[in-house]
């Protein structure tokens, strides 16, 4: 019922959300749902800025601006400004009076002006807080209205320099309006929850937008997205500021540079490692596919494709020292990227675990190769021992992905891979297929994914209580772990909306898109055992919150995911028996 | 004459009784005197209440156990988080919470579970750079250096409530 109000009326917002078209007037309208409270009535959208209107008021102020709106339109090159450094606003928040006081000092009569102007208004004490509309006047005589309206929107709509340049110039609360051609027009309010619906239909006309290069529209929309963001709380703003600055990067070529220091990637991945329980997941059930191809075996080597912390491998080791027979001999080949300062992070980390394996009684040896590709290493460098003594394992999690992005990379890498061979390649993966070539298409995708994403970890994050003791203190490492863990996610989104060919390199694509490649390489599935199941599912079942998070098998692979959706997927290869280098069976 | 019979002349005993016991009883156990503190902070009755009721005994978990930080700690930091938040998750239901107080019944995954937790914990507090924030596991009892070294550690879920 709502949405059939809404399309017969036009809509404005007041502080400067988006203004859609529509057919002529019929006098002020409510939107029902606003409750006039006695004391509480206050416009929440417009409270977020600073400004207390009562929602019962609204009306009347909507139509004082309008108003003043139209006098200031008209008496533009009189140097209204006056109105803006010099009037004195008593009480400035109270916005109903203040427009009235600056009614009361204009004496001109109302002229319709036909230019589009810029709406801006400035949040009380916050420079920054600037928030702009224009609208196509064409919009005024659309008469197709509906939830979609915002594709609608012709793409004309152009900025009135002139009245940009005013505007910087005022100080604090400067106002000036869109002027119009009718002079009482309907007004509708919108409660937030119908915002939430607004944000998310706003991301993807802005993504339609730029889709089709017009990026004066959506360079509107991206700024709609940013008001409309705030009145949300909680992880759908969170998504929406981030894919917000995705898209604006987009729009204003600003792109982020890839090369960003791979030690803060590191701490944010550490973060992200700790809060929420994928990178654990990822890493558990790699080890125990690991563990069960390496039985029997008295040499291992295992080739991490991306080492970071080494964070999987602590947990291996221990279950390799405590395995029937005693631990076999482990060698563990770590890749890395370089790194800025030179430092070599490869083998500290190499360091650390050589003493742990040493406390634990495992005997040890590390390699670190520094590479700023996958494709610039091959067999030969990786100093593989003879397989008849040494079974080695191939480890990628969340690193296969970034060869998508340079052709050639991935069948070169697969290639080496082969030539290794292998008792088996466990590949952690992200579960969403973010590599479509259509943008529209991946922008939903990723919009999808990531507000799961977000999701969970807001009611991870936020899941903790008191402690037992109540003598230990909220842990402060909780909050800074989930903002640390937000923005590790936002990089991602940035570089999936954001960047184009080589840099972008989070081409994440689905299990059965990677099921196909392997297989079309030369490779053959591995069944995740029971074993690797039971331990996932405990290690869920330990987080709180864990309700949401479910583990499913997939056809021998394990996925994880926040309620219905699945979001991360290990899947477990071998050579196929036929694929030529492979030698010999590779039972398990 | 009468010979009363104090139990701190009989220590022997004393570690038979205090080994039947449940962590949180063993923990109030070491709060009553100088000499049940020393007893209860000793490491074997750790031992054996974490793995009496897990067959067949695990080879060599000793010396890595001792190594990774002792079984009180593997107690504190693994062992109590797992049985409580996996008591709760498992379907099997039919004990009473009376029963919960003398269930200790450990399966294989479980052990292995909190054996791999354990790892990643000392790996953590020793060699990652700890930021600010609580040690792994502070129990309201077992002894005071619970939260002594406070840690960054993956294993804060484990200190948090569960959303029963």
């Amino acid at each position: 019922m709502k949405r059939d109000r809404d399309r017969e009326r036009e809509k404005k917002f007041f502080n400067g959300g988006v203004f859609n078209g529509g057919s002529s007037g019929k006098g002020k309208i409510w939107e029902e749902d606003e409750e006039e409270t006695p004391d509480a009535g206050m416009d929440e959208l417009l409270a977020v800025l600073g400004y207390k209107v009562k929602s019962s008021d609204m009306a009347d102020v909507a139509q004082k601006l309008e108003q003043l709106e139209m006098a200031m339109g008209t008496t533009m090159e009189d140097g209204i400004t006056h109105l803006s450094t010099d009037t004195v606003h008593k009480n400035p928040s109270d916005m109903a009076g203040w427009v009235q006081s600056m009614l009361s000092s204009i004496s001109t009569n109302f002229d319709m002006c036909n230019q589009e102007n810029e709406l801006v208004l400035s949040g009380c004490g916050s420079s920054s807080s600037i928030i702009d509309f224009s609208r196509n006047e064409q919009n005024h005589q659309t008469t197709t209205i509906s939830d979609d309206d915002l594709r609608a929107i012709p793409g004309g709509a152009v900025f009135n320099s002139d009245s940009n340049k005013r505007h910087r110039s005022s100080s604090s609360f400067s106002t000036s309006m869109l002027t119009d051609s009718s002079a009482a027009r309907p007004v509708v309010l919108v409660d937030s929850q119908e915002t939430g619906v607004r944000l998310v239909h706003t991301l993807m006309a802005c993504a339609e937008a730029v889709q089709q290069e017009n990026l004066t529209l959506a360079d509107q929309l991206v700024r709609h997205i940013g008001i409309l963001a705030v009145s949300q709380s909680g992880a759908m703003r969170k998504v929406a500021t981030y894919f917000a600055e995705a898209l604006a990067r987009r729009i204003y070529k600003i792109y982020p540079q890839d090369s960003i220091e791979s030690s803060y990637t590191d701490v944010l991945q550490m973060h992200f490692y700790e809060t929420c329980p994928y990178l654990k997941f990822a890493h558990f059930t790699a080890n125990q596919a690991i563990l069960e191809a390496f039985t029997g075996c008295n040499k291992v080597h295992v080739i991490d494709f991306s080492l970071k912390q080494g964070m999987q491998w602590p947990a291996l080791m221990q279950a390799l020292a405590l395995r029937p027979g005693g631990p076999p001999a482990f060698r563990l080949t770590g890749i890395g990227p370089p790194q800025p300062d030179n430092t070599d992070a490869l083998q500290q980390v190499g360091w650390k675990l050589a003493q742990l394996a040493e406390t634990i009684g495992v005997e040890f040896e590390f390699r670190g190769f520094v590479a700023n590709s996958l494709a610039d290493l091959d067999a030969t460098i990786l100093d593989i021992r003879p397989s008849e003594t040494e079974a080695v394992a191939i480890n990628s999690v969340f690193e296969l992905h970034r060869l998508l992005s340079r052709p050639g990379a991935i069948e070169k890498v697969l290639n080496s891979i082969k030539q290794i061979n292998p008792k088996i390649v466990t590949l952690v993966e992200q579960e969403a297929n973010h590599n479509a070539g259509v943008f529209i298409d991946r922008f939903n995708e990723a919009l999808h994914y990531y507000s799961t994403m977000f999701d969970s970890l807001e009611s991870s994050g936020s899941s903790s209580s008191a402690s037992p003791t109540g003598i230990l203190p909220q842990p402060p490492v909780n909050n800074q772990d989930l903002v640390m863990s937000e923005v590790y996610l936002g990089r991602q989104i940035c570089n999936v909306v954001a960047c184009e060919g080589s840099d972008r390199v989070e081409r994440h694509e689905t299990l059965n898109q990677w099921r196909v490649r392997m297989n079309s390489s030369g490779f053959d599935p591995v069944h995740l055992g029971s074993n690797a199941f039971k331990q996932a599912s405990m290690l869920l079942a330990l987080f709180a919150g864990g309700d949401g998070y479910r583990v499913e098998e997939n056809d021998g692979c394990l996925m994880l995911g926040w309620h219905t959706r699945p979001l991360i997927a290990t899947s477990a290869w071998k050579l196929s028996p036929d694929s030529g280098t492979g030698a010999g069976e590779i039972e398990l | 004459m009468g010979t009363h019979f104090f139990i701190n002349d009989n220590e022997d005993v004393l570690i038979e009784i205090l080994k039947r016991l449940d962590g949180r009883s063993l923990g109030v156990a070491a709060c009553v005197c100088k000499l049940w503190c020393g007893i209860a902070r000793n490491d074997s009755l750790w031992e054996h209440l974490c793995f009496r009721h897990v067959s067949p005994p695990l080879e060599g978990v000793r010396t890595v156990v001792l190594a990774l930080g002792g079984y009180r700690r593997l107690y504190m930091v693994c062992v109590r988080p797992v049985l409580n938040r996996l008591r709760k998750w498992r379907p099997i239901g039919m004990e009473s919470d009376s029963e919960i107080v003398r269930r200790v019944y450990w399966t294989r995954h479980e052990v292995e579970l909190s054996l791999s937790l354990f790892c990643v914990d000392y790996y953590e507090r020793v060699f990652l750079s700890g930021g600010s924030g609580g040690g792994g596991g502070g129990g309201k009892h077992g002894g005071g250096d619970a939260a002594a070294a406070p840690c960054v550690s993956s294993l804060m879920f484990l200190c948090k409530a569960v959303n029963v």
